[in-house]
């Protein structure tokens, strides 16, 4: 999971370098999620999963202490967050201020509780709603190895 | 109007299986439906089927999702459903939530948010689940009325087949304007019988289809909602016309006793005690048909069909080979909970499957009582229902039941359906010479002439052999208790009228 998370914000990367940018990566990868989920599963049920994996990404990266969930789902507080010495994972297309790894952890166990929840075959049909197939399709990294 | 210039209404497949021949051949097509029922009536799987049955990428489905379930349980759930196709999410079937409009808004933009929706989508099928939820806000009659008469209208209009799925109590029909507007109306009950759950469908309503009327049982199983028509899907076929073929059972005397043989398309009731060899004379009537030709399928619900075949073997009888062959099934049925229809969907199946012209159910007793208690009560009905089918298909049926053995009554059946069986052969004991010896008698056949004797009959390793003359030196042989008479030419046929009490 945290791989086809990577993947995802790898792609966000590169199309924010490539269009306008809004936001980092990981903002424009929840923001994605948030609206394709929030459609599928409503507000109030977008923001209870969200919710659950930001309580766990916290626990995996004390940077995102100042992270919060407004109302809508929507993630405030991300500006604040500090890394941590160690957090870089720094990947090819990715700022240095944007390749955090608390981010990668907040996306991953997002996709996960999906996972969990729905399994592997809707999840994907999900995210192909909102991100081309190529970058999902990867199975050595996205579905071979653990979050 | 001719025929030629009326609308043709196309039928959609529900995608659920026995529903499209109770619904008349199909769901009409831009019908605007309600699936009422309790929780956990299946309305929602019955709603899903239809929709993965129907919904394309050019004409995709739309299923809102308003408070109740949300849609990440309702999937996670539903996927575990054979029916679910992973890969038609969200190409031909889309899930939209609409909690945050119902809750916050007012129906107006309910309608709104579904019209902007359904326009973009051009769906194919549109599905409110649950639709009681949505309108549950206290709001004014004139209000809800106009919106669901706008919202029928709309949907129709977009040439989408739509069901609104809802809690709705039975007593709610008489002053609920949603069943005013809709085109279909399908309630799904479930009910606790003793330690059995009994689920029933009913088409309440349904314009312009000639629907099955009365309640269908139905069975939630990994396939999804699987309904049983109580036509048992038979209907439209042409009942076979009358045979004259007289079959087998491999006894010879006994063919005699019946005037050749059962009739082909025949109901017989072999009646008797325990350990009179009703079964026995059933497996012989099943090995014979086959002998000859004719594929079986033996019902057994109180023996195993392994058991059953080796118990055949002890009477030289194989009904291992034709079974591997594909020339006899034996169907062990006997979860508790059956409907008959259920059972009669099983058996029908074999019988199309492998071309069956005889059928034992052996027995009545063991079948009933694999019956849900609910189903017990019907269970005449349903037997009468069951049998008219199978013979209007040209089936001969064969059915073991034990009666109490009686030395004041000679009953046929404690079922009191021997009105249901064209021919009945009953077995029983009798006393005689210090003695408990067999004896049969052919009480009925419908539509043919049939001996009058009374057989004394053996139970061996060939199976039951019928021994010598019929017994003409006792008076009362049916009693069981039978008084020796010297009289020449004495005959038992008037002890049939000497007292001793018929039942039925």
């Amino acid at each position: 999971m945290r791989d086809l998370a990577q993947r995802l914000l790898e792609y966000e990367a590169f199309a924010a370098e490539a269009s306008e940018p809004l936001g980092s990566p990981v903002l424009r990868v929840y923001e994605k999620l948030r609206q394709s989920l929030g459609e599928f599963v409503g507000v109030a049920g977008f923001q209870s999963l969200a919710f659950r994996a930001l309580t766990q990404a916290k626990s995996e990266a004390p940077g995102l202490w100042a992270v919060r969930l407004a109302v809508d789902g929507s993630l405030q507080g991300l500006g604040e967050f500090q890394p941590q010495q160690g957090e870089f994972e720094p990947q090819p297309g990715f700022g240095k201020d944007q390749a955090c790894e608390g981010g990668v952890v907040l996306i991953a166990r997002l996709l996960g509780l999906l996972l969990i929840f729905l399994g592997e075959a809707i999840t994907l049909s999900l995210l192909r709603m909102t991100w081309p197939g190529e970058v999902l399709d990867d199975r050595s990294s996205a579905y071979g190895r653990k979050a | 109007m001719s025929t030629q210039d009326r609308v043709k209404i196309n039928k959609l497949p529900t995608g659920v299986p026995g529903l499209d021949e109770i619904v008349g051949g199909g769901l009409p097509e831009f019908s605007f439906n309600i699936i009422a029922g309790a929780p956990g009536s299946g309305k929602t799987t019955l709603a899903h089927q239809f929709v993965f049955a129907n919904a394309t990428p050019e004409r995709p489905a739309l299923y809102f999702t308003v408070l109740g379930e949300s849609a990440i349980k309702m999937l996670r759930y539903q996927q575990q459903y054979t029916f679910f196709d992973p890969a038609m999410l969200p190409g031909s079937i889309r899930f939209i939530n609409l909690s945050q409009v119902v809750l916050e808004k007012d129906l107006g933009a309910v309608l709104e948010q579904i019209t902007k929706e359904v326009e973009k989508a051009n769906p194919a099928v549109v599905v409110v689940d649950s639709f009681r939820t949505m309108v549950r806000k206290p709001q004014s009659d004139m209000d809800l009325q106009s919106f669901i008469q706008r919202l029928a209208l709309f949907l129709a209009s977009w040439q989408a087949t739509t069901f609104l799925i809802g809690e709705y109590a039975e007593d709610e029909l008489r002053d609920n304007p949603i069943f005013t507007v809709a085109d279909g109306l399908f309630w799904l009950r479930q009910t606790a019988e003793r330690n059995s759950i009994v689920r029933k469908l009913q088409v309440i309503k349904l314009r312009g289809q000639d629907s099955v009327p009365g309640l269908h049982t139905f069975r939630i199983t990994d396939a999804g909602v699987q309904a049983f028509s109580r036509t048992f899907g038979l209907i439209g076929h042409l009942k076979d016309p009358p045979s004259h073929r007289r079959l087998s059972f491999g006894i010879a005397e006994l063919d005699k006793m019946l005037g050749g043989g059962v009739r082909e398309g025949d109901s017989v009731l072999v009646a008797g005690s325990s350990g009179t060899g009703k079964s026995v004379l059933a497996t012989q009537f099943i090995a014979e048909g086959i002998r000859q030709g004719e594929p079986g399928i033996v019902a057994v619900f109180e023996e195993r069909p392994q058991a059953y075949a080796e118990r055949a073997t002890s009477l030289g009888l194989d009904l291992e080979t034709p079974q591997k062959d594909g020339k006899l099934s034996i169907l062990y049925l006997r979860p508790l909970d059956l409907s008959v229809d259920e059972t009669m969907h099983s058996i029908l199946d074999a019988v199309q499957k492998i071309g069956a012209k005889r059928l034992v159910i052996d027995s009545l007793a063991g079948f009933e009582m694999a019956l849900s208690p609910g189903f017990r009560a019907d269970f005449r009905e349903s037997l009468y229902r069951m049998i008219f089918a199978l013979t209007g298909i040209g089936v001969t049926i064969l059915s073991t039941v034990e009666v109490d053995e009686s030395f004041t009554e000679f009953p046929f059946s404690t079922y009191s359906i021997s009105f249901l069986t064209d021919d009945i052969i009953r077995l029983r004991y009798v006393s005689i010479d210090g003695q408990l010896r067999k004896i049969m008698v052919v009480i009925k056949m419908r539509g043919g002439n049939h001996a009058k004797d009374i057989r004394e009959y053996e139970i061996t390793d060939k199976g039951v052999v019928i021994l010598g003359k019929r017994l003409t030196n006792y008076q009362g042989l049916i009693s069981g208790i039978p008084v020796r008479s010297d009289r020449p030419g004495s005959t038992e046929e008037s002890s049939l009228d000497t007292g001793i009490e018929h039942k039925n």
